[in-house]
């Protein structure tokens, strides 16, 4: 037994012999009528006898003769119609020798052909000469047809003898296909897995085994009735006709017999299909012919993706009998839960009308997770009273009270439940129970009367401000309401405040995909994507974890020993130099080595056990995991004088990034082992974590007031998920890419100040940062997987951008070579700004908008649509939140013009950036 | 020496080593007469020929929601762990196709796992650059089994993993930091790491690794520098031996059944097969494209069967060719049979019987093939 026994597969299906019995279909069609009246026969409803299958077929196939004759055609009547538009295929006798059968096929050889007859073309009508033709087409059958009539007949003895040559020719067939079904079997079981075939629980040979048992498949019944049972080997092979597709369409399903198998009654134990019904039995619900791999519960695995029937929505996640025998505990709990969390089995919103509109998904979520939710929510129309919470079916009596004021569906109207009584609640004309209730409650019904019920069931009449009574004050209204059988309301419906607040609370499982947005951060190393990253977790007050917080901790604690040895190598340079300037100097003068950067031994000692261990690479293997040993020589080092005097000429150094500063003034703190990183330590820091893996964070941006008013604010779940993606290595081939398919939106992050800074690579060619960084930008810009997103680039350290401005020209980039700022006459005042409206831009801004034009060009180029930009300063948390929420205008505008369709053009080219401007403006002022 | 004095002299070496290695690659040229199909054909071999229905697919395993990007099966045939971006592993019984186990990460980007030899953990790694071990019988916590070990180090996404061959405890992770790490899964120590600070190492993200079966000391790393290099576990300082040939990213490396080649597959949509221990390059596996098509399918993953003399590729194209390793033609694709995938098959592992394929696509489907019919498991 291989892989292949237990599915067949189609494609071996159709070119395997099972063509030998084209004919099938068309004897199926021929007797249509026959199935209704046998099922009859086999016993007066339900409660027939149990084994009925062979046991009928005697009667069933006398009174189906009588109806068929009733109905005005017999077997082998002359066909006398009009002359039919197609030629009839005729089945020539073929001599069984000639069937080149089960030869062993060589293993080498390329594709076996296999004698196989085209189906007949289907007629369009019964014709009877079609009717008649046996189902072994290939057989030439002039003498079954001949004996048909015979059979009908006279269904004695005599008739068999000759049928019996007609069953012997069939059973010929049937035994040749059974032969190379056989070969097959045989050959394969070259392969070692034949062994286990047992395990296995549906396979060919097993099959066949169980035809010869019990039960034949009743199709046999149809097409050969004066068949009396299955004595003779008419063993079908499982190839022969077993099609699914062939059994649904070509014949009726025995009642209770297995879908895929057809075998079984209807108390052989099965699964039913959650959205077709269709039953398998235990050996065929695994398999690819029946549920398969079950990805969404109990389904067909032609009915994966297809809604369930309403009546099995109770079934859901409630596992069976059979499902327990074949699979294993852990097996079974997956599935139930797929099949309870899986989208297609879910209530579709849209099913559902309250008040005359479908929800969407979000009020679908509101109405489920409210305290006190309609009870067997069915899809249909809905009436709900949002001021009192009653709730019922379209036309009739309130059915429940569910939580008050929710946000569902349109508003209630006075015909909802079909009263005719004149009295209105909240609207809505009520019904005659209804009515009666608030008569024994002691609410006046008089005249008509229009009254206001809320949630709490106290009453008013419209008009009126005075409050009357409370409907379900009086205790035996406890008792009454349930004998009217009106809803009475549960005790938890009370507490309906913060119901549409529904941010706090977690969402489930199914809806917890749908609603979030993903937006990726990118920047390569240093170019404050990561800033900014921490930055809005620390804004929208999520907390760094534990782990986290030791991950950076450990992280600034590495790095300040790599800054010391930094300062201990310039130290031994600055020494160096002065050492052999002086013995330039004064060749003979014995001051000695003593400088102001020279160290006390014991420290020197470690500062070059320092450099060493750096030097070697197996510095990570060290600290900081010893860091606790060396804190009181880090203190004594950082004391020192040599290092407080190279300290202060660490503008002259290159490699120490002025951040670093920072931390190198607190190196003494840091060192201490009990030392927690503040949040502003941890927004200094290099990095996240100090694997360079990702990080990713859940926000909940609010929305901000102007472009959405409230009502819509209340409904839309804007979660968002910042992702900052990996940021070492980002340059070369992104072979991760392609996992941020559905991000919604890409933040590419650069740093302004790159502009005039270079680096060396690994061919020791100098590269300005700025044109590195528009390398990597164009390569992700222009990267498949984001190919339709939008793309905001932020330019960050704008603060430090500024400062460098008025040192170093932005053209001396040689992108921006063609910067020529118009402020020249008259230097930026900063202080006056504000009184006068229309204030210059300062030369900061004019860069900035320069370097945006350069980006937003060559964005253009590449891709054809608009890129965002803005400026952030990372260390300050205004500006990153300002950035945040310009993200999430960009995704609301262009999620509005899509659906909007219309000017989309327009907007697209003057909102996005006005908006860009008018935030900087707002910034700066 | 001063500093411009050992820059001068580092520069010389450079450049004398880099006209040595191009005289090896002449060299190298000139001794290559021949590969080998060349071979195989002048011997009178013809390829194996297959028809449509030779090989088909027998099963489908669907429940991942998300793109699937590994799978590995246990030494003991019937089960396989997948990794897909819905952030979970799920473990299949192949044979009912029913899962076993769903496992959701803490971090969904996951880019491969690994079935541990006996079959009773998992690992995989991704984004977050570690390399998670899950217990598959420790007691489930939440709806999830709890990880059981974390191998921290990496300081790249960790690309692919894969135990060592009867060895539980030890397991070999490549990453983007382009090193390759052997970890003692007990104790969750690096026992050695591989590239990274020495020079002889890879010089971009390493994406792969495969372990030589008869011999587990030894095993050979993919990179994006388009090299493939060989390992030995015992001498971690510099690679055995470095094959250069690929124009693109080395995306998938396989050692041939016999433990003395090795195939690669890579971004230029070529598969190649080296001799390991000569260095030669025996025969490159490519299609020929056509001109105007600027789009070429990389090859994603390979496969030998158990006798070496088919080699199954996965193309992004959603393609999977089956190739004749001896003559160097594809002699059946299954991505034009019935069933196929509809997106690029991202992962493709044969059973360790030799018996099925199965393949993982972006298409958030796992296939198992197998051989339909008489025809022996070559």
């Amino acid at each position: 037994m291989t892989w292949i026994g237990l599915p067949a597969p189609p494609s071996q299906l159709n070119s395997s012999p099972v063509g030998v019995f084209p004919s099938l279909p068309p004897s199926h069609s021929g007797v249509p009528s026959t199935s209704p009246p046998r099922s009859l026969l086999v016993g007066p409803g339900w409660g027939g006898p149990p084994f009925a299958a062979s046991h009928s077929c005697l009667p069933s196939s006398a009174e189906t003769e009588a109806e068929v004759e009733a109905s005005g055609y017999s077997f082998a009547a002359v066909y006398d119609g009009p002359p039919l538009p197609y030629s009839l295929p005729r089945a020539l006798p073929i001599d069984v020798e000639c069937i080149p059968f089960a030869a062993l096929a060589p293993v080498t050889a390329g594709p076996v052909s296999l004698p196989v007859v085209d189906p007949l073309p289907a007629p369009k009508k019964p014709t009877p000469i079609l009717s008649s033709a046996s189902p072994t087409s290939v057989i030439g059958n002039h003498a079954a047809v001949a004996a048909a009539p015979d059979s009908d007949t006279l269904g004695s003895d005599g008739s068999r003898e000759i049928l019996s040559s007609e069953t012997a020719d069939v059973s010929g067939t049937v035994g040749f296909s059974d032969e190379l079904g056989g070969a097959h079997d045989r050959l394969s079981t070259e392969s070692p897995l034949s062994s286990h075939a047992s395990t296995f629980r549906s396979c060919a040979s097993e099959i066949e085994e169980d035809d010869e048992s019990s039960d034949t498949p009743d199709r046999r019944a149809t097409i050969v009735t004066f068949q009396e049972s299955g004595q003779s080997n008419y063993s079908t092979s499982p190839a022969v006709g077993a099609t699914p597709v062939a059994n649904s369409e070509g014949l009726r399903i025995k009642k209770g017999a297995c879908y895929c198998c057809l075998r079984g009654n209807r108390f052989t134990e099965k699964e039913s299909c959650l959205a077709c019904g269709a039953k398998y039995c235990g050996r065929c619900v695994l398999t690819a012919m029946g549920m398969g791999s079950m990805p969404e519960g109990r389904k067909c695995i032609s009915c994966i993706g297809s809604p369930i029937l309403e009546s099995n929505r109770e079934r859901l996640g409630k596992s069976s009998r059979l499902l327990k025998r074949l699979l294993s505990d852990l097996e079974i709990e997956l599935l139930m839960e797929a099949e309870k969390n899986c989208e297609s089995n879910q209530l579709r919103p849209e099913d559902i009308r309250v008040n005359g509109k479908s929800l969407n998904l979000e009020e679908m979520f509101l109405l489920q997770s409210c305290p006190c939710p309609p009870p067997k929510l069915k899809p249909g129309y809905y009436w709900y009273d949002k001021l009192s919470g009653y709730w019922g079916k379209e036309g009739h009596k309130p059915n429940s009270i569910i939580t008050a004021h929710l946000n569902v569906g349109g508003h209630l109207k006075v015909n909802a439940s079909k009263g005719n009584t004149g009295i209105q609640i909240n609207g809505r004309e009520i019904t005659k129970v209804e009515m009666k209730m608030l008569k024994l409650s002691g609410v006046p019904c008089a005249g008509n009367p229009h009254y206001w019920l809320s949630a709490d069931g106290t009453y008013m009449e419209e008009g009126q401000k005075n409050v009357k009574g409370k409907i379900w004050g009086k205790r035996h209204m406890k008792l009454l309401f349930p004998l009217l059988s009106l809803p009475f309301p549960s005790k938890n419906s009370k507490c309906c405040e913060e119901v549409n607040n529904f941010m706090k609370r977690p969402l489930p499982d199914n809806l917890n995909k749908k609603a979030i947005q993903k937006l990726l951060l990118i920047g390569s190393d240093g170019s404050g994507a990561t800033t900014v990253f921490k930055q809005a977790k620390l804004f929208y007050g999520l907390s760094f974890s534990e782990k986290e917080c030791q991950d950076i901790k450990i992280m600034i604690q590495t790095s300040i020993y790599r800054d010391l040895a930094l300062l201990l190598e310039c130290r031994e340079w600055f020494e160096e130099e002065i050492l052999t300037e002086r013995r330039g100097n004064m060749q003979f003068d014995s001051s000695g080595d003593e400088t102001d950067f020279s160290l006390v031994p014991q420290l020197k000692s470690f500062a070059d056990w320092l450099l060493k261990v750096i030097a070697s690479g197996k510095f990570e293997a060290i600290f900081p995991a010893s860091s606790r040993e060396y804190a009181t020589l880090v203190r004594e080092l950082w004391k020192d004088s040599a290092i407080q005097a190279t300290y202060k000429r660490r503008s002259e150094l290159q490699l120490l990034p002025a951040i670093r500063s920072y931390f190198l003034e607190r190196v003494i703190d840091i060192s201490r082992d009990n030392y927690e990183p503040s949040n502003v330590d941890i927004i200094n820091a290099d990095g996240i974590n100090c694997s360079n893996g990702i990080a990713s964070t859940e926000l909940q941006l609010p929305c901000t007031g102007s472009s959405i008013d409230d009502h819509e604010q209340l409904q839309t779940i804007s979660r968002y998920q910042l992702i900052r993606g990996p940021y070492k290595g980002t340059g070369e081939n992104c072979k991760w890419l392609d996992m941020f398919e559905d991000a919604r939106m890409v933040i590419f992050c650069i740093a302004l100040t790159d502009y005039d800074e270079y680096y060396k690579d690994t061919s020791d060619a100098v590269i300005n940062k700025m044109i590195e960084s528009r390398r990597l930008f164009e390569s992700i810009v222009s990267h498949p997987t984001f190919e339709e997103k939008d793309f905001l680039l932020i330019l960050s350290k704008f603060d430090l951008f500024e400062q460098k401005l008025d040192i170093t020209p932005l053209s001396s980039c040689e992108w921006f070579d063609n910067f020529h700022p118009l402020v020249s006459r008259c230097p930026p005042q900063r202080n006056n700004t504000s009184c006068s409206g229309t204030r210059e831009a300062t030369k900061a801004e004019q860069a900035f908008h320069y370097v945006a034009k350069e980006f937003k060009t060559l964005f253009q180029s590449i891709t054809g649509r608009k890129l965002y930009v803005t400026h952030a300063n990372g260390l300050d948390s205004d500006s990153v939140n300002a950035t945040l929420q310009y993200a999430r205008e960009i995704i609301y505008w262009t999620e509005e013009w899509s659906l909007g369709g219309g000017n989309v053009e327009s907007m697209y080219s003057t909102e996005p950036s006005s908006t860009s401007h008018s935030l900087l403006t707002e910034k700066n002022a | 020496m001063s500093v411009a004095e050992l820059k001068e002299r580092h520069t010389a070496a450079t450049a004398t080593v880099n006209s040595l290695r191009e005289r090896l690659k002449q060299r190298r040229q000139l001794l290559l007469d021949t590969d080998v199909s060349g071979y195989a054909r002048s011997q009178g071999r013809s390829a194996i020929s297959f028809s449509p229905t030779d090989l088909v697919c027998c099963r489908i395993l669907q429940g991942h929601t998300g793109k699937i990007y590994s799978l590995d099966w246990t030494p003991e045939r019937n089960r396989i762990v997948s990794a897909s971006q819905d952030g979970r592993l799920i473990v299949w019984n192949a044979l009912t196709s029913q899962k076993t186990h769903a496992i959701k990460l803490q971090c969904p980007w996951v880019m491969t796992c690994a079935f541990a030899p006996n079959g009773l953990s998992v690992a995989c790694g991704g984004l977050d650059s570690v390399c998670s071990i899950f217990n598959l019988n420790s007691h489930v916590e939440r709806d999830s089994i709890p990880v059981s070990r974390v191998l921290t180090g990496h300081k790249g996404y960790v690309y692919s993993c894969q135990y060592v061959p009867d060895q539980e405890t030890r397991l070999i992770t490549s990453s983007g930091d382009q090193t390759c790490v052997l970890w003692d899964v007990t104790t969750g120590q690096r026992i050695s790491v591989f590239g990274g600070e020495f020079p002889s190492g890879h010089t971009a993200s390493v994406l792969s690794v495969s372990i030589n079966n008869s011999n587990s000391n030894m095993f050979v790393s993919g990179s994006c520098d388009a090299t493939a290099r060989l390992w030995d576990t015992r001498i971690a300082s510099r690679a055995v031996r470095t094959y250069h040939g690929h124009q693109g990213d080395v995306n998938t490396v396989k050692f041939f059944p016999d433990g003395q080649r090795f195939g690669t597959g890579s971004d230029d949509s070529t598969c190649r097969l080296y001799d390991m221990r000569t260095g030669h390059q025996l025969q490159v596996y490519s299609q020929q494209h056509d001109a105007d098509d600027d789009e070429v399918p990389i090859v994603t993953s390979i496969a030998f069967s158990l006798s070496g003399r088919l080699l199954f590729a996965g193309y992004s194209s959603g393609d999977c060719y089956v190739w004749d390793t001896l003559m160097a033609e594809v002699v059946l694709n299954l991505g034009t049979l019935q069933n196929s995938h509809e997106s690029r098959i991202s992962c493709l592992s044969l059973s360790s019987d030799g018996s099925a394929l199965c393949t993982g696509s972006w298409d958030k489907n796992l296939k198992i093939w197998a051989f339909g019919g008489h025809r022996r498991v070559i």
